[in-house]
């Protein structure tokens, strides 16, 4: 069966399912955290997710891309650290540059990615290859835009970005920190997993398992 | 560590309400939220807000200069901890009386972080801001890499000439436009004798030994540019006033106005004793003092050490530099 767009109802049901795998790798994010930062990551994605998840799910909001733009808002408010700032400009940018869309298409989901992308690189002031979420949101933005340009369905371009995320975050393993606490260790961060590239994977593992049936 | 504390989770509220209860309405929290601090009373309709913010642990930095002719607002964070966006989207919202709100804080990476953030958010509910940031700290990165510097004393200058400024209901271009010329004028150096203490931490975040003091060390404890043994206030002087006079530079004929900050367990005699040789030096040079600040303007908990600031006058920094001010931590009348 092909799954051609996601609509309101679609996307907060993508919110809700990158909730629950934060709740469920809570206590691996917050492992990864404490090896090269301040080990609250697990506790900050799962009040930021739980806030997305609550404004979805009562969302007064006409549009898939204005509802994840409140719900990066209301993110904000409840998880006010780096990450959950990070995460949250990532909903509101990505929500904003397709905030008219009835619902989204393959291409659709491709600018919201790529914004959000964009938006947490201007944000945190990074780039690819500086062992962050960039580097598990990047190859997946870039592959929802390669499904959009062969005119993928929904689903299969869900997969495809969810495998490339999950690549891009084994990819950051061999990268080294260069922001936040984690500079502080350069060198010794390399050959260990990316706290924030482990969100970004997850987060695009949610969008995926939200559309399959 | 000693310190008057009921519980260290609590050093940040219990400080906050006692200042709200020693200044009964001039200052108010709003959102019911002891972290976001607005000036007391009626908005003056059309007037720009001024709103900065950062951790806690600087007093009078930043809070003490919320009123007349400086500050509208501030967020404020646990102890050297930024506070977070939507704290300072409340205050922004609190203060916007329809001319948009200035942002003026120091340059680090968390504060700037969150009050772009804040930025964006208040687009999206149609209050202009713009934002001016202090990085006046020469010994924080060298010139050529001057979007790195740190914030310290001297965005003191920057409050205090658009808050002059926009007392007198200039348009937000305006009043950022003079807080810019105030940071592009001002230039601070910093000394350190000993540590600071986080009280959730407990211990001092770092060790300076007996009879040791480190040049140029910022206002967290951030590395300066030299640690050696402690000489005479003279030769400290000596060292720390060329590499501000050389950085803008200040030259024969300029006249500036000076603060010399303590940076919380120094005491006003020893700030004293480093503003002679400050204005002798300024005096041998040919650089005219306008005038003076001495005291706490930005402190670092119980560090001791000092700063010292200069800012590079025209006469239009000079008459706001002048213009009254009146809060519960500064104020002065009309020089």
């Amino acid at each position: 069966m092909s799954m051609d767009v996601l609509d309101l109802q679609g996307a907060a049901g993508a919110v809700h399912a990158v909730r629950l795998l934060m709740d469920e790798h809570r206590d691996r994010l917050v492992a990864l955290d404490q090896a090269i930062g301040d080990g609250d990551l697990g506790l900050t994605m799962t009040k930021a997710f739980a806030a997305a998840d609550d404004y979805a799910a009562s969302a007064s909001a006409v549009t898939p891309g204005k509802m994840l733009m409140q719900a990066g808002m209301a993110m904000a408010k409840a998880a006010p650290s780096t990450m959950g700032t990070l995460v949250a400009t990532g909903f509101m940018r990505g929500g904003k540059a397709i905030a008219e869309a009835a619902a989204l298409d393959t291409s659709g989901l491709a600018s919201f990615f790529r914004a959000f992308t964009a938006g947490i690189m201007e944000r945190g002031k990074t780039q690819l290859g500086n062992k962050t979420v960039v580097d598990a949101l990047d190859p997946a933005a870039t592959a929802l835009e390669a499904a959009a340009a062969r005119g993928a369905d929904v689903r299969a371009a869900l997969d495809e970005a969810a495998a490339a995320a999950e690549q891009g975050r084994a990819a950051a393993r061999q990268m080294m920190s260069q922001h936040g606490k984690a500079a502080v260790f350069r060198e010794q961060t390399i050959g260990i997993d990316d706290p924030g590239a482990a969100v970004g994977a997850l987060i695009l593992q949610g969008f995926a398992a939200s559309v399959q049936t | 560590m000693k310190k008057f504390l009921n519980e260290a989770e609590r050093f940040v509220p219990d400080m906050i309400e006692g200042i709200l209860a020693a200044h009964p309405g001039r200052l108010a929290s709003v959102a019911d939220d002891l972290h976001c601090l607005v000036k007391g009373g009626p908005k003056t309709p059309n007037k720009v807000g001024i709103a900065s913010g950062g951790g806690s642990g600087h007093l009078p930095l930043f809070l003490g200069y919320i009123g007349d002719g400086l500050l509208d607002g501030c967020s404020i964070g646990d102890v050297f901890q930024s506070p977070s966006a939507d704290q300072m989207l409340e205050v922004t919202r609190a203060i916007d009386a329809g001319a948009g709100v200035l942002y003026i804080y120091g340059n680090y990476g968390g504060d700037v972080l969150n009050f772009d953030m804040a930025t964006e958010m208040a687009s999206m509910e149609d209050i202009t801001v713009e934002t001016v940031l202090g990085a006046d700290d020469v010994a924080s990165a060298p010139k050529t890499e001057g979007q790195k510097r740190r914030g310290v004393a001297g965005i003191f200058y920057l409050f205090k000439c658009a808050g002059a400024l926009a007392a007198e209901l200039a348009p937000l271009a305006e009043v950022k436009r003079v807080a810019e010329k105030a940071a592009a004028n001002v230039r601070t150096m910093g000394v350190a004798l000993t540590p600071c203490i986080v009280p959730q931490v407990g211990k001092p975040g770092f060790e300076l030994g007996e009879g040791e003091m480190e040049i140029g060390m910022g206002i967290h404890g951030e590395r300066g540019i030299r640690r050696g043994p402690l000489v005479t206030a003279d030769t400290i002087v000596d060292e720390m006033l060329p590499a501000i006079l050389d950085d803008l530079p200040y030259e024969r004929g300029d006249e500036v106005s000076v603060l010399v900050n303590g940076l919380g367990a120094t005491p006003k005699e020893e700030l004293y004793i480093l503003f002679r040789r400050v204005a002798r030096e300024l005096q041998q040079r040919g650089i005219t003092i306008f005038n003076t600040y001495v005291g706490e303007f930005a402190t670092s908990m119980e560090m001791a050490g000092a700063s010292i600031s200069l800012l590079k006058l025209d006469d239009e920094l000079k008459r706001l530099v002048s213009r009254p001010a009146d809060t519960p931590f500064f104020s002065q009348p009309q020089l």
